[in-house]
């Protein structure tokens, strides 16, 4: 059973459509890689699945659940979880504080005693132990993004959408982001994945969706959609006399 | 380490400050036994007031972000509607609930708009609110209110001194236990970053309702106790624009956002204001407003920024 559904989800600002009419499902404990070139409507999906942004048309559906057009807030109890792209941490809070947040008013809501005990075990995981008390404001820019998935996870999400995790990372970082997220979905979170990085995408994920202008032009494993033509055509532009 | 993870859970400064700051409260409350003077119990009164109406901005603006540029309109209305009830035979301490909460639902009416928005809606409602309250109330009641003779001769300061320290007392306990709960943690959040903490599954407008449901609550009070303790003036005086930015005055150089900030501010700008009001008369308010400057430009964590330093601690400000 498919445990997100996204069902001819549309947007459109003042005349220019930037998701149109795009469906797709995301099974229990996969990944799913969001692929498309700059403008293709990626983040703006993320928007419109987490509530960030209302839809025009179409539907999100957890577990069967309609959540279209409920406030982020509400999503997130629901279990889906994002990371932003810029990554958005409370830069006057503690490294604590911010994973505390999502403990406290995820999906899993937990008291403060024994939250405050798994948060230490969060940044632990993330690779922050022993930095829980610094301010996010003080730490380093991987240290940030480590800080923004450990506050993710926190809220205890079905399914965890990562906007651009890699970006700005150098290629060591780029090595170990990618077993972070291995190490996560071995811990069972289904995740789906925008990465501007194409073979660390197709190198991770069970199943890709290709968008360009708004639309969905293919979907399927991930060897498959490399080969595609229209994607191709999309990446590479279209071959001189073809 | 649960130590330190017990050191390192929100709101744990603003326990220990509170309890400091109570502790001193307590002693004050001998003040009236041993110094028999009216010039300093009347000075405890405004410095009591002054901390409360400090704390109960600094919950909205210093814990969850929201800029209110119209404290006054609450201090104001507490006032009214507690005179007006309390000269009509109500004892105090109801008279003075009913103004809280009659503030309270006022606050809502901006609020429930205002908060829907993002950005400066909040700040400029609140700033009508209080500017259209002060100048129908004193089109509509521009006579002077003054206490009936019967209950100037029974005064008695030592009253005002003790009800105002408890006030104070129930701001300080407020903020601390706010900040150090959920929901507390929750407003941070939202005053960091709204969309992240929407994303983490903070409802911001459930927690800015909440924030301004306190305050004004506070704000209230303090204006029923400022109705209660001075013998005459204008019913417009206590929603003037000098209410709100006393508060606000306070809490910046205190340092917005700590528990401390606003006590320490209050002590400071009272004495201060005292002082140069005597020697400068209206000077006082030009030297305010450059100190004000002064401070946000070279001191943004206000004085208790001063303290982190000292101690080898630098305070991350809030931006």
């Amino acid at each position: 059973m498919a445990l997100l559904e996204v069902e001819g989800l549309s947007r459109s600002f003042g005349g220019v459509s930037a998701v149109c009419d795009v469906s797709f499902a995301v099974e229990e404990g996969a990944i799913v890689g969001v692929m498309g070139p700059n403008g293709s409507g990626k983040t703006t999906l993320f928007n419109l699945i987490t509530g960030a942004l209302a839809p025009d048309a179409g539907r999100v559906r957890i577990e069967r659940e309609d959540v279209t057009g409920l406030p982020p807030h509400r999503i997130c109890a629901k279990g889906i979880a994002r990371t932003f792209q810029l990554v958005h941490p409370f830069p006057g809070l503690t490294a604590l504080e911010n994973v505390l947040v999502g403990q406290l008013y995820g999906r899993r809501r937990l008291p403060l005693g024994r939250a405050v005990a798994e948060a230490e075990r969060l940044l632990e995981t993330a690779g922050l132990g022993g930095k829980g008390h610094l301010p996010a404001a003080r730490l380093t820019v991987v240290d940030r993004k480590r800080l923004e998935l450990a506050r993710a996870l926190a809220t205890a999400p079905r399914v965890l959408l990562m906007d651009e995790f890699m970006a700005g990372l150098t290629p060591a970082e780029v090595g170990e982001a990618i077993a972070l997220i291995r190490r996560l979905h071995g811990q069972g979170v289904t995740l789906v994945i925008v990465e501007h990085i194409v073979w660390a995408l197709l190198d991770l994920s069970h199943r890709i969706v290709v968008l360009s202008a708004g639309e969905k032009i293919a979907e399927g494993a991930p060897a498959a959609v490399a080969r595609d033509p229209t994607v191709m055509d999309v990446y590479l532009g279209t071959a001189a006399g073809a | 380490m649960p130590g330190a993870a017990l050191l390192h859970r929100p709101g744990a400064s603003e326990l220990r400050w509170a309890a400091v700051v109570l502790a001193a409260f307590g002693s004050l409350a001998l003040l009236p036994l041993v110094v028999r003077r009216d010039d300093v119990l009347n000075f405890g009164v405004v410095f009591f007031l002054s901390v409360t109406l400090a704390q109960s901005w600094n919950l909205m603006a210093g814990y969850a972000g929201q800029v209110n540029l119209g404290h006054a309109a609450f201090f104001g209305l507490g006032a009214l509607v507690t005179r007006a009830l309390w000269i009509q035979g109500a004892p105090i301490l109801p008279a003075m609930g009913v103004g809280a909460v009659v503030a309270t639902v006022f606050g809502w009416l901006v609020g429930l708009p205002a908060f829907r928005l993002r950005g400066a809606y909040f700040a400029i409602g609140t700033l009508a609110l209080a500017e259209i309250l002060r100048i129908t109330v004193g089109n509509s009641l521009p006579e002077i209110s003054t206490l009936p003779a019967a209950t100037i001769a029974g005064y008695s300061l030592t009253r005002r001194f003790y009800l105002t320290l408890v006030l104070a007392a129930l701001a300080v306990a407020t903020v601390a236990g706010t900040a150090a709960s959920r929901v507390g943690l929750g407003m941070r959040a939202i005053r960091e970053d709204e969309a992240a903490a929407e994303a983490s599954g903070v409802g911001a407008l459930r927690h800015k309702l909440l924030a301004l449901s306190l305050s004004t609550l506070l704000a209230g009070l303090a204006g029923g106790a400022f109705a209660y303790y001075h013998i005459s003036y204008y019913p417009q005086h206590p929603f003037g624009p000098q209410w709100t930015f006393d508060a606000l005055l306070i809490t910046f150089i205190g340092g917005a956002g700590t528990l401390h900030g606003p006590v320490l501010g209050a002590l400071f700008y009272v004495f201060l204001k005292e002082y140069l009001a005597i020697r400068w008369v209206d000077l006082h308010l030009l030297i305010f407003g450059v100190l004000f400057v002064a401070i946000v430009l070279l001191l943004p964590g206000g004085l208790v920024e001063v303290f982190g330093r000292v101690r080898g601690r630098p305070r991350l400000t809030n931006p």
